[in-house]
């Protein structure tokens, strides 16, 4: 007879352990606690910002690249295909337009994303195909290829998740985003 | 029958293997600690794994006994075999597992385990599986012992991965609260994995020691960044990298920290395979839909490999099969569309694998004998296992999440 140690499978579990075995002694008489005194700490000490050094944006920046972030199109794709639609393709001048007026200070980010269909690894592939056909448009209608940049994921950011024809047409798309 | 004698060994021709043929099996819990609850639940995961060795019509029974009974139960006495187990706790709060098997009342094998924590019982239940299985003079099931890692979907752009047995009765998160995918086992003994961020500056590729808890970094990559394969001995990869929004495969040497870019059409080339020393298959959009092709590393040399399906989207080689998930139908969105198939480099045979549900994600285990795949079907995530000379399917649902990439 064989006698086999199977050890744990990952030793990155960590055992928590620590209940004490001694009975708690009850004390009847009742302590009385002052009540502690406040203590002035030290001031802290703050650098202050000039703003031409400042590199984050003020607060009415941030406002302002939100709200025209939320008139950038969603660019949606057929099955299996980074093509763009000539439908889409009136979308993306309007982006490119945007890009170049009111937007024309901030990055652009283009998220490339897929339906459930075809494992995943595929897809982020497609997703990334469908972000650069995105980009290779906004090239062509004058903005700098320096100011775009690319991300897919996948499968792994559904707007949706109902099984229907709809909902995967949902989400086969580029979405943009601004970064300052 | 002659065609039987001819093809026999081939793995693409459908072996049906009647239940009734099988001998009967009767499983005798004799453990003498832990609670009821806990008996049933080992009791349930030692049957799922013998009826998953596919050699025995398995009992459900769940009967009790004195492990040093000279005779079977009454109830058993039919029965052509009956495995009796011993459930003890020692001293050192550890779970250990006697156990033997009879073959009409006689004692023909017995064995025993030890693990220091019962909440692991299922890797036991495994190995007993597994030893019985050996016993039993058939091909290895290994796969049976060894650990999933699987990422999986918490909500968009979140996910965490998981090691798991194969059954997922045991799962332990190992990284959380980012969008980490792609999990791979970087070597056989499975003590370490690579795995992709997308952290926000570029999709990383990490190792992981699990042992000495250690990330590093490997390679970055804009735009895509995918560990498909690893090679025999652990030391070459196969990259997916996207560069400029153009996703190819590369394959990467680990010791010198070099890569080599394999392919250069400028769609889709992903899902890279190691197949031999100097052949890799991969998943290619030069037809104009996803489809498999082999290319060899010494001439470069591209050849399709699957001439049926419309869009047949992962792979996985061993030996000279290929599996893939195809999609058969013109109707992207009708039921019982994407299956997974096997073909075989050195016939003309396809063999479909799968009926239901979205099938994808397939990948052979090491020893050939099975194939692990991820199904989504009806809103439930499951890993799917296919033993192939027992044209037999097994499905291990996730209760929660979507499941999103996995190795085993």
């Amino acid at each position: 007879m064989k006698s086999i140690v199977l050890s744990s499978v990952v030793t990155a579990l960590l055992v928590f352990s620590g209940c004490s075995t001694k009975e708690p002694a009850v004390d009847n008489k009742t302590e009385q606690v002052a009540s502690p005194v406040a203590q002035e700490v030290e001031a802290v000490t703050t650098e202050t910002v000039a703003s031409e050094n400042s590199t984050i944006s003020s607060s009415t920046d941030e406002l302002s690249m939100n709200a025209i972030e939320s008139k950038l199109p969603t660019i949606y794709f057929d099955f299996d295909k980074y093509n763009i639609k000539p439908e889409m393709q009136e979308k993306i001048d309007a982006a490119a337009e945007l890009g170049k007026t009111k937007a024309k200070s901030f990055s652009i980010k283009l998220e490339g994303n897929c339906d459930e269909w075809g494992s995943d690894e595929y897809n982020f592939a497609l997703g990334l195909k469908r972000a650069n056909a995105v980009k290779k448009a906004l090239v062509t209608d004058g903005i700098d290829a320096s100011r775009i940049s690319m991300v897919s994921y996948g499968e792994s950011n559904p707007v949706c998740t109902e099984h229907t024809k709809e909902c995967w047409a949902k989400n086969r798309r580029v979405n943009f985003k601004l970064l300052p | 029958m002659l065609v039987g004698l001819l093809f026999a060994g081939d793995a693409t021709i459908e072996v049906v293997k009647k239940a009734d043929s099988l001998p009967s099996l009767a499983v005798e819990d004799a453990s003498i600690s832990y609670d009821d609850t806990f008996k049933l639940r080992f009791f349930k995961s030692l049957v799922a794994d013998l009826n998953v060795i596919s050699l025995f019509n398995v009992d459900r029974h769940h009967r009790l006994v004195n492990y040093d009974n000279a005779n079977v139960l009454v109830e058993n006495k039919d029965m052509n075999y009956v495995l009796r187990y011993k459930m003890f706790e020692d001293d050192n709060r550890a779970l250990n597992i006697e156990m033997k098997l009879f073959n009409t009342n006689e004692e023909v094998f017995s064995k025993r385990y030890r693990v220091n924590k019962k909440n692991i019982y299922m890797f036991i239940s495994h190995a007993m599986a597994y030893d019985i299985n050996e016993f039993m003079g058939e091909p290895s099931v290994a796969w049976m012992k060894r650990k999933v890692i699987f990422a999986r979907i918490v909500a968009p752009k979140k996910s965490e991965i998981i090691i798991a047995d194969y059954t997922l009765s045991y799962q332990h998160v190992i990284i959380k609260g980012g969008l980490d995918i792609f999990p791979k086992w970087a070597n056989k003994a499975q003590n370490a994995f690579y795995y992709t961020s997308l952290d926000p500056l570029k999709p990383t590729l990490k190792y992981v020691d699990i042992k000495k808890a250690k990330v590093k970094n490997i390679i970055s990559s804009d735009g895509m960044m995918v560990c498909s394969d690893v090679s025999e001995d652990g030391k070459k990869l196969l990259l997916t990298m996207a560069r400029d929004g153009q996703p190819d495969i590369y394959l990467y040497n680990t010791m010198t920290k070099k890569y080599k870019r394999i392919t250069t059409y400028s769609g889709i080339d992903v899902n890279g395979q190691f197949m031999g020393d100097n052949k890799i298959i991969f998943i290619s959009s030069r037809l104009g839909y996803p489809n498999v092709f082999s290319k060899r590393l010494d001439t470069g040399v591209v050849e399709q490999m699957v001439y049926y399906g419309k869009s047949n989207s992962s792979c996985s080689a061993q030996g000279h099969y290929i599996v893939y998930e195809a999609r058969e139908s013109s109707n992207a969105f009708s039921a019982n569309t994407f299956n997974l198939h096997l073909i075989s480099t050195k016939t003309d045979f396809i063999r479909r694998l799968t009926a239901t549900g979205i099938n994808e994600f397939p990948r052979f285990s090491k020893d050939g004998d099975a194939i692990v795949f991820i199904k989504n079907y009806k809103s439930q995530s499951a890993i799917g296992i296919i033993r192939l000379m027992h044209n037999k399917n097994y499905l291990f649902p996730l209760k929660s999440g979507k499941i999103q990439s996995m190795d085993w």
